[in-house]
């Protein structure tokens, strides 16, 4: 406003015909304009952040860490939410609220495990078979596909009989379905990339096959495996909990979101709180992480405006 | 004698896409190959970098560079001779580099890989930038912060610095708009004066070619139709063929070539 201070007798600026771009002040922090125009990721991620660090300091911002294991309280069984017990206590008086923020621990460890496992086995498998293509493709991609035929709940319940039942197996039981996705999704990539004119460049400069996979197929190939990351973490904390529920995951002592919900059905008319606490932590995690990859993908999205 | 070829014939299954009975360098010359999409002159270039087998081609005849015939090679031998002996730059500049790579890393890597020694790497990318009139701050940016003048720049400056004996340039400046185009030849002709470096230098467009080659070759349906020095080849035709082309060179004070 700086025209309309009195000093009306000064011509106006004139006007910049060859239409020069409004100047934009510059932001404080480059990463400013994706965050305000992508607004559920940035739910997402505050919700994320919270959910982690609430695992991570578990022990020191809950009241009774030691109702995370096998603590029995019968003076405490099943009490209503109260200032004492937030979320109420269960059927041998442990704190929900412990185990709750405790559990956030569990399915995390079980998301990383299982993406871990599958974007390693997949990305290897996935960048051989799309980077060399004919018969290695073909054996390759013949594999993947005999694992995506295996129902998630199936191969739980086979490895649950033949190792124990445990939150460990119930990841190593989800990565051995989940991988092949990880597999298809790199075979698409390294094609795409090697035909890319740097994978081409690289070749005549007399680049071998590993160094084009490392340095040139793999970090462009990453953002989309990325991003099917963050949109696989929900699905998994899902399946895990139903494993757990279904009693093929994580046992008693483990404060797994999914197994305090079965052991709270039975009760569900008498002590509501004993489901719908960890129920309403694993609808929070899997929306908030469901958030970011959806809000990762639009971003990540060249044709969604400049980057 | 740089690079000998005899009887170069590249085929994917009985197709024979392209037939060069003889084609020879000397140090430091520029061969211009011209001829329109389809007639054989990039499979040629593939050939010479011994890459058609990667798309399924078969390669026969004699490649002899430097004395030592390239027909013959192991994978593991070609990668030897690629980038130290004989490399190329390709059409389009930008797609040559590798986005999530700073291309001070890209020159540093490749360097690296044809073992110049830590110590002499970063006085021979200076160089060699300078040689390509590029700012060595190049160095500290991302390929899509770059024009496609200064990417094929670049990419001369890299192959400068490695010293090849022969460069393969197919299409250098077809993606490039006019002003542009007339630096990377400038530039191409600095690197065969400094460095004594044969360019083979592929184009459909003669008024290009024409600027930097010592002799011409043409080729139609992949088989050679004309062979010479660069003037003969020009103002002397003896094809049709040729003649189309040079009248298809968009003239714009008269006469362009």
């Amino acid at each position: 406003m700086t025209h309309l201070t009195g000093t009306e007798l000064e011509p106006a600026p004139t006007p910049d015909l060859q239409g020069e771009p409004r100047r934009r002040r510059p932001a404080l922090w480059p990463g400013w304009s994706v965050a305000t125009r992508f607004p559920l990721l940035d739910v997402g991620l505050v919700l994320a952040a919270v959910i982690v660090i609430a695992g991570i300091l578990a022990p020191w911002i809950t009241p009774y860490p030691e109702d995370a294991g096998a603590a029995v309280h019968p003076e405490s069984v099943l009490q209503a939410p109260s200032s004492a017990h937030w979320f109420g206590t269960d059927i041998v008086g442990r704190d929900i609220y412990t185990r709750v923020v405790f559990g956030a621990r569990v399915s995390l460890g079980i998301v990383v495990v299982v993406l871990i496992v599958s974007a390693l086995v997949g990305l290897t498998i996935g960048l051989a078979a799309g980077f060399f293509g004919g018969w290695v493709d073909a054996v390759l991609m013949r594999i993947t596909d005999v694992f995506l035929a295996f129902p998630a709940m199936l191969l739980a319940v086979a490895l649950a009989a033949v190792l124990s039942p445990s939150a460990f197996h119930a990841a190593l039981a989800i990565a051995f379905t989940w991988w092949p996705w990880y597999a298809r999704l790199a075979r698409g990539q390294a094609a795409t990339i090697r035909r890319q004119g740097y994978s081409d460049a690289a070749r005549v400069l007399g680049a071998g096959p590993v160094r084009q996979l490392v340095r040139h197929v793999l970090p462009n190939a990453s953002t989309a495996v990325f991003v099917q990351m963050s949109l696989d973490a929900a699905g998994i904390i899902l399946t895990a909990a139903t494993l757990s529920y279904l009693g093929l995951g994580a046992q008693d002592p483990t404060p797994e979101w999914g197994l305090m919900v079965a052991q709270g059905q039975s009760l569900a008319t008498t002590a509501w709180w004993m489901i719908t606490f960890p129920g309403l932590a694993i609808l929070v995690t899997a929306v908030a992480f469901n958030f970011v990859g959806d809000g990762l993908q639009s971003a990540l999205d060249p044709k969604r405006g400049q980057r | 004698m740089i690079l000998d070829v005899r009887d170069l014939r590249v085929a994917y299954g009985k197709q024979v896409v392209a037939h060069v009975p003889e084609l020879r360098l000397e140090a430091g010359q520029v061969l211009g190959i011209a001829g329109e999409s389809g007639s054989g002159k990039s499979q040629t270039a593939l050939a010479l970098m011994g890459l058609t087998r990667y798309s399924g081609g078969v390669v026969s005849g004699s490649i002899v560079l430097d004395g030592r015939d390239l027909t013959v090679l192991t994978h593991r031998q070609w990668r030897e001779v690629r980038g130290r002996e004989i490399a190329m730059i390709l059409q389009s500049p930008r797609a040559a580099l590798n986005p999530t790579m700073k291309l001070g890393s890209l020159f540093e890597r490749t360097l690296k890989l044809h073992g110049v020694a830590r110590a002499d790497r970063r006085q021979r990318m200076e160089q060699s930038l300078s040689e390509v009139i590029l700012d060595s701050a190049i160095l500290d940016r991302y390929p899509h912060e770059v024009s496609g003048g200064q990417a094929q720049r670049f990419a001369i400056a890299l192959v400068a610095a490695l010293r090849v004996k022969v460069l393969i340039a197919d299409e250098p400046t077809s993606a490039l708009d006019v002003t542009v185009q007339s630096e990377v030849i400038e530039v191409l002709r600095g690197l065969r004066e400094r460095h004594n470096t044969s360019i083979v230098f592929i184009s459909h467009d003669l008024a290009v070619l024409s600027e930097l080659a010592d002799h011409l070759m043409v080729m139609r349906n992949g088989s050679v139709v004309e062979q010479g020095a660069t003037e003969a080849v020009i103002h002397d035709s003896q094809q049709d063929y040729t003649r189309d082309l040079i009248a298809a060179v968009p003239s714009i004070r008269g006469r362009a070539l």
